[in-house]
């Protein structure tokens, strides 16, 4: 193991993120060898689209996260903001791209507000993101009057934002959206480890007094980890509404579970200062294999929870062995 | 001066006089109506119903006789949220409560209050199913097995001749969001025994297989699966989200032998619609998936113009809105009050937009 662990490769890729590969192989192999309808391309193809909304959440929530906190808001946020969306276009005649705006903007507003309360006043992340998932839960319904959202359906004006995600050429539909997201992944990899921004957020979760006395300005950057995630849950937001055909106001809870367990099984570490978002890329596709391939083996709703959750638990409990190594 | 004052006080006792003889002849019923939620449009229609009702009652009589003040949870998970609304309306002191309840268990002791303290009450929707004895006087609801026998009946007149032209077994799903609330079961339950029925009856045998609250609460005449012509497929999502829905009915729509599907609300209804948005199996044609749902809503009402959903049962919200505030007023006012089932009936592209059923569509 030893020799394992030293091994350059090995070293740079990470065992966390190695391990998950390879239970993803295992996992896929055994869907498609159990499942004829797993084997089936339009199957592979719903579950990238099912995975894209979970997909953002997670790369915006690992930044939190690395700083120790955590944004519970992103869930009912995505909801709100894509009802939000709905709304501008159907009642009030607005154009696609200024709903798109609008959705992606409220993201970065609460995401503001969150980073504000948690970094200026000091309010525990859990608590603050917890209140603002509140907050956003009711607005949703308070701006729409209740209202279910629906944004442009294929055939209708601006459904072109759907093709983004999944573009269809003489009737078979490629997973176009899997590229964005990949480009996404690389682009905030280097944000993350490569720049000032991604190098002050993980020294905010390995210690943070120690920035402090070094002279960075540590609210401003322990903020820019909120508006990423508001960010993110923005696009999320987008992407719900172009793979899903309504959204229900008041619902959403629970969807940033599979967002912040994506990144746990990845390899973040729930008390900070470490963290990757290749290792949450994976954490995900294993969170959303688990999702699709359940059911094809003919696994009963029940299972397929307790399942899932003892995976997670497995997976954290490797990291947290890993750690104290 | 004094003259003019004495008029004015004269004046004003007769008007003071009046308005107090007008103000008890014409008693103002005040009413408190707890909801689900008004997070589907289908609870927008219930509203819109209870709207125009008290609108009706209100011109008849002259003189506001009837107002209420309807409230519900944000979604329908959120039991807690309900009882507490179930507490204030009670606090309001109503002449009658309307209720559609989230979970009759937790709300049993507020029940038991608005009991002792005299206040009627009236369910609605669903209603309030296993409610203490006494407790709700009448229901205003939609009798969920009926509607789901409808569902079972339009959609065996459809497939039928596919059924008998099969060599092989062929294949009917169902989707449901959950395995525990009244409503949902009551239709999944009332769906498959009607189907087993009305295909017994031409010597088809059926199995069911999946969810075992389905297969095991199902009345039904089944078959093991060996022996089985059709095999209807119960399926339940780990969590009510479309997407968990979709996933559910993407797995069914996949399998080779598949010909029909059914949704059991608007939910499982919209899961279906999009896995099929990737599959594109779904069709009213005979080589095509055939797809019924429940309810209605933009998704649905587009799915089922486009052929894509060869139709579904709706209820009567608007209905159900009406009959409840008249329930109300006559518990309010003492009179004897019985079960009004509000009915439903099956749609298709051809009936859309005819008098029975535009009215009770909603977006």
């Amino acid at each position: 193991m030893t020799k394992l662990r030293n091994n350059s490769l090995i070293k740079k890729l990470g065992v966390q993120r190695l391990v998950i590969t390879g239970v993803l192989i295992i996992l896929f192999v055994f869907f498609y060898a159990m499942s004829p309808s797993f084997r089936k391309y339009s199957t592979i193809v719903t579950m990238t689209s099912y995975m894209y909304y979970i997909m953002l959440m997670a790369i915006g929530v690992t930044f939190p996260l690395i700083t120790g906190g955590v944004d519970l808001s992103i869930g009912t946020g995505l909801v709100c903001y894509s009802i939000v969306g709905s709304f501008l276009m159907r009642q009030m005649g607005l154009p696609i791209w200024v709903a798109m705006l609008v959705t992606v903007g409220m993201g970065i507003f609460f995401g503001f507000f969150n980073g504000i309360i948690i970094a200026k006043l000091n309010l525990p992340p859990f608590i603050t993101t917890l209140c603002t998932m509140m907050i956003v839960r009711g607005l949703g319904s308070i701006l729409t009057g209740g209202m279910t959202g629906v944004w442009p359906m294929a055939g209708q004006d601006g459904s072109w934002f759907r093709d983004l995600l999944k573009y269809k050429i003489n009737g078979t539909i490629y997973p176009v959206g899997l590229v964005f997201i990949i480009l996404l992944v690389i682009f905030m990899s280097i944000v993350l480890n490569h720049s000032r921004v991604g190098r002050y957020i993980i020294a905010i979760g390995s210690n943070k007094e120690a920035l402090k006395l070094s002279g960075v300005n540590v609210v401003r950057w322990h903020v820019m980890a909120y508006v990423f995630s508001g960010f993110f849950a923005g696009l999320a937001a987008i992407a719900y509404a172009g793979t899903f055909t309504s959204i229900t106001p008041g619902t959403g809870a629970g969807l940033e579970l599979d967002a912040i367990g994506g990144a746990i099984i990845g390899g973040t570490a729930m008390t900070g200062g470490s963290g990757s978002i290749v290792g949450t890329f994976l954490g995900v596709c294993l969170i959303s294999l688990l999702k699709t391939g359940l059911p094809n083996v003919g696994l009963q709703a029940n299972w397929q929870q307790i399942i899932t959750g003892s995976i997670l638990i497995v997976a954290v409990t490797i990291d947290m062995i890993r750690r104290r190594k | 001066m004094k003259k003019a004052l004495s008029l004015f006080l004269v004046l004003l006792l007769i008007v003071g006089t009046l308005s107090v003889a007008i103000a008890a002849d014409g008693k103002t019923y005040s009413f408190e109506i707890v909801s689900k939620g008004f997070q589907s449009t289908y609870w927008q229609a219930v509203l819109k119903g209870c709207l125009s009702e008290t609108q009706k009652i209100n011109d008849e009589a002259g003189y506001e006789m009837v107002k209420f003040n309807m409230v519900g949870p944000d979604s329908e998970s959120d039991i807690a949220v309900q009882v507490n609304e179930f507490e204030s309306a009670l606090n309001a002191g109503p002449d009658a409560i309307g209720l559609a309840a989230l979970d009759v268990n937790a709300l049993n002791d507020n029940i038991a209050a608005a009991q002792a303290a005299g206040i009627p009450i009236i369910g609605f929707d669903s209603g309030v199913p296993n409610a203490p004895a006494g407790a709700v006087l009448a229901n205003a609801s939609t009798d969920n097995y009926a509607a789901g026998e409808v569902v079972a009946e339009n959609l065996y007149a459809k497939i039928k001749d596919r059924i008998l032209a099969a060599s092989t077994p062929v294949r009917v799903g169902e989707i449901n969001q959950d395995a525990t609330s009244e409503s949902i079961t009551n239709r999944g339950l009332g769906f498959i025994d009607k189907f087993v029925a009305l295909a017994a009856a031409d010597g088809i045998k059926v199995a069911v297989v999946g969810n075992e609250k389905y297969v095991n609460d199902s009345t039904a005449d089944k078959v093991a699966e060996a022996d089985a012509d059709v095999i209807i497929e119960v399926r339940v999502p780990a969590q009510t989200t479309t997407e968990l829905c979709a996933t559910e009915a993407g797995v069914v729509l996949n399998q080779p032998d598949t010909i029909a599907i059914f949704g059991s609300n608007q939910v499982s209804a919209e899961g279906i619609i999009t896995a099929n948005e990737m599959l594109g199996v779904c069709g009213s044609t005979d080589d095509m998936i055939i797809a019924v749902g429940f309810d209605s809503g933009t998704v649905i009402k587009a799915a089922v113009r486009a052929g894509v959903m060869f139709g579904a049962v709706t209820q009567s919200p608007v209905g159900i809105g009406e009959k409840l505030i008249q329930l109300l007023l006559a518990a309010a006012k003492g009179e004897a009050v019985q079960d009004t089932d509000t009915g439903c009936a099956f749609y298709t592209a051809e009936t859309i937009d005819s008098d029975a059923i535009a009215p009770n569509l909603y977006d």
